[in-house]
């Protein structure tokens, strides 16, 4: 392809004029670092558009319809986009060693870690916490296992924690399905669904924090998370 | 019916809502009370219009002769029957696929006189349509849409003028304030927010200085008042030292010849993208004993402030929401600055955030209360400055922010008097919507996750509220007709409006 010959060409200079053009567009969502936010994580070296240097020039020049990420054709250079392309292309794999045996991990996964009580994995699983079908694609090694040894690091948007206490002065618990101004809807570690306006409730509260124990580091040995995490990474999805 | 005579020397019938800050001085306070604290719970939707065109509805909509004024995103407009929500006519102007805009196709709504409506155009165009049939009268172009320019704002029409801002500050652009003749379309002023002086060599031609909140006028003073934005490059001020005027200020202009009477800037030399734009107020007030024609704004940097419409010179200041960049303002109106706060490499963490404290939602001032609604938001974010060369026509930051740090919101009332807080009403996310106060003692606003709210004006109480199924970002209006008052507001893709039952 033209577009790989001519990144591999220009070198690293290239990906460095791609940097400034990355931190001003693209980091919002992508991150500073590329590390993914609001937008996929960029460093993993998988796109689901394709992982073809096309794939990438493609992506940007036109957006991805459907999602948030919007087409840049009209307000860079075709020159700019390239430089983006060679910039996303150096910091891929930069932080993302993995050590793990992911056949091992999908075990841990659906036995040991009982991670399949809270999370889905295509039709398998459970739908309380996130779907985890894609989050190979979606968040980097170092997100990750973060996630599993401090649950509470990052909220995934959605996934709070809402406690509501009745009149009656019961507590219930569960993981946010919606939260506003005026009503509530979550799921209680059972499974079951609840739905509440505020004026007919005591309290109302959500919580940046999560559900999920924090348990992993003492449950499972430095091997075990690196299995998991080879398997968590290993989810991609189906294109 | 109560009469109320407009400040622009026309009547205008309190039922109608004939400009963006319902009277001339913004306040966007009905007189009607139908609807009011003891009425407000049997409130009830009545009709419903659905755009089915995507995007944000940012959209003010105009009320008078029966029907209902609308404008909506990528060019849409439309006139609908304001008792049923038939549409009458449509407008529909594809804009150009390459128009450069930073915040989506929004359109904040019409300006009209006499029956002629007028409306901006996302590629940088003033439209002129006839309000019976939707015909287009005249179009002007502001400035070339392939540099930079857009529109986006309501017009504001001052006696024989249309007076309407731009935008486009991050695309290298120089803003200004337009005036043009309603009944040629030939432009008859312009008041550039750049000054030539006072900036290194030719930066002042891409200096930015947005004009994209519709103003408001006083005309015993004949002045215009309209807010201007941030300075280009917008978070990365080392290729334009100095204080950037008039970019984040408050400009009074003659209405008759264009001129600056006096300028106030909120945020000298910005960094943060803290435009000045909420909406200028304009209360006479009481402030230390002393009777004294104000001009209010809670400010995007996170300070309150009512400065003398004379003659700019403030008269009070107050912070409203966290702050970390500055201390203080002094008696001159300059921020007591703290230092390290700028924006860096490896990223700067100030409060408040882009955003701002209050960013552009419209704002309410109640005579009947005497308070100054808004909402608000308590949130800091990370500042990243990083290197980007002008190309005319393109994005131009040299600067971004870090991912939005989560952060909850209010609805504020304000004693301008005195900047207190009166109350507040908190809300579990950052607020989209605007406000609308009435003489029932309520104000109206819609938030992120779909409701429209009627608060007590007096104690923030929720009275009253509806789910109406999409973000509420436009601000709600009011207006009656055939003895019954309407609340409306755009929320989603749809025009929603609620009245009591008969």
């Amino acid at each position: 392809m033209r577009f790989t010959l001519i990144a591999l060409m220009a070198g690293v200079c290239y990906a460095q004029d791609g940097r400034f053009t990355f931190r001003i567009l693209c980091a919002p969502c992508h991150g500073i670092h590329a590390e993914g936010g609001r937008g996929p994580d960029l460093t993993l070296g998988t796109f689901s558009a394709g992982d073809q240097d096309a794939d990438l020039f493609r992506v940007i020049s036109r957006g991805v319809p459907g999602t948030e990420m919007a087409g840049y054709s009209g307000r860079v250079t075709d020159e700019e986009i390239r430089r983006l392309v060679a910039y996303i292309r150096s910091v891929a794999h930069s932080n993302n060693e993995i050590k793990g045996n992911a056949a091992a991990g999908e075990t841990i996964f659906w036995n040991k870690g009982g991670c399949g009580a809270c999370h889905r994995v295509g039709t398998k699983g459970s739908s309380l916490g996130p779907d985890l079908t894609r989050v190979g694609r979606q968040r980097s090694t170092a997100y990750l296992r973060d996630s599993i040894l401090k649950p509470d690091a990052d909220i995934t948007s959605g996934y709070a924690t809402v406690t509501v206490v009745t009149h009656e002065g019961k507590k219930i618990v569960g993981v946010e399905r919606n939260f506003d101004n005026f009503s509530a809807q979550f799921v209680d570690l059972s499974g079951k669904y609840y739905s509440f306006q505020k004026e007919d409730v005591t309290s109302m509260t959500r919580e940046p924090r999560s559900l999920m124990p924090a348990i992993y580091g003492r449950l499972l040995n430095e091997t075990e998370v690196n299995d998991l995490l080879a398997y968590l990474s290993s989810l991609r999805g189906t294109r | 019916m109560k009469l109320l005579v407009m400040l622009t020397g026309a009547i205008a019938l309190a039922q109608d809502w004939t400009s963006y800050g319902k009277n001339p001085l913004g306040w966007r306070y009905s007189e009607l009370d139908q609807i009011n604290t003891k009425t407000v719970a049997r409130l009830a939707p009545q009709w419903m219009y659905q755009t089915n065109v995507p995007g944000k509805n940012e959209t003010t909509p105009l009320v008078f002769d029966g029907m209902m004024y609308v404008t909506g995103p990528s060019n849409n407009a439309w006139a609908l029957d304001a008792m049923s929500g038939r549409p009458i006519w449509s407008y529909k102007k594809a804009p150009p696929a390459s128009v450069s805009l930073c915040c989506g196709q929004v359109n904040r709504g019409f300006a009209v006189r006499g029956s002629t409506l007028f409306k901006v155009d996302l590629q940088g165009t003033l439209v002129a349509l006839d309000a019976k049939s939707g015909t287009v009268l005249w179009e002007s172009t502001l400035e070339d849409y392939k540099k930079g320019y857009s529109a986006t704002s309501a017009p504001l029409v001052v006696k024989n003028l249309v007076v309407t801002g731009m935008a486009g500050a991050e695309y290298g652009t120089r803003g200004f304030i337009d005036a043009y003749d309603a009944d040629t379309g030939k432009r008859v002023w312009r008041v550039f927010t750049v000054a030539e002086e006072g900036w290194p060599g030719d930066t002042w031609k891409r200096g930015g200085g947005s004009t994209w909140i519709t103003g408001t006028y006083d005309p015993s003073l004949n002045l215009i008042y309209w807010g201007t934005g941030n300075p280009g490059p917008d978070m990365n001020g080392d290729d334009r030292r100095g204080d950037n005027l008039y970019t984040c200020s408050l400009l009074a202009i003659d209405a008759d010849t264009g001129k600056i009477k006096w300028h106030f800037q909120f945020t000298p030399h910005d960094l943060h993208d803290w435009d000045a734009i909420g909406d200028p107020v304009l209360a006479d007030l009481v402030i230390d004993g002393r009777a004294v024609k104000a001009v209010i704004q809670a400010n995007r940097n996170g300070f309150f402030y009512a400065l003398d419409r004379t003659n700019g010179k403030v008269l009070l200041s107050k912070a409203y929401t966290k702050i970390t960049w500055a201390d203080g303002i002094d008696g001159e109106g300059r921020p007591i600055v703290i230092a390290g706060q700028d924006p860096t490499e490896e990223g700067q963490r100030t409060c408040p955030g882009m955003g701002g404290g209050h960013n552009w939602q419209a704002t309410a001032f109640s005579p009947m209360t005497g308070l100054y609604y808004f909402t608000s938001t308590e949130r800091c974010m990370l500042f990243y400055k990083t290197k980007q060369e002008f190309v005319e026509g393109q994005w131009y930051q040299a600067s971004t922010i870090g991912r939005a740090e989560p952060g909850n919101g209010r609805i504020d009332a304000i004693d301008p008097k005195t900047g207190k807080l009166a109350w507040y009403f908190e809300t579990v996310s950052s607020p989209t919507g605007g406000m609308l106060a009435t003489a029932g003692g309520l104000v109206f606003a819609g938030d992120a996750e779909g409701y429209l709210i009627a608060l007590d004006a007096r104690t923030g109480k929720a009275l009253w509220r509806f789910q109406t199924g999409g973000t509420i970002i436009a601000p709600p209006i009011s207006y009656a007709l055939n003895g019954r008052q309407y609340i409306a507001v755009a929320a989603g893709q749809t025009m929603i409006t609620f009245s009591l039952p008969k």
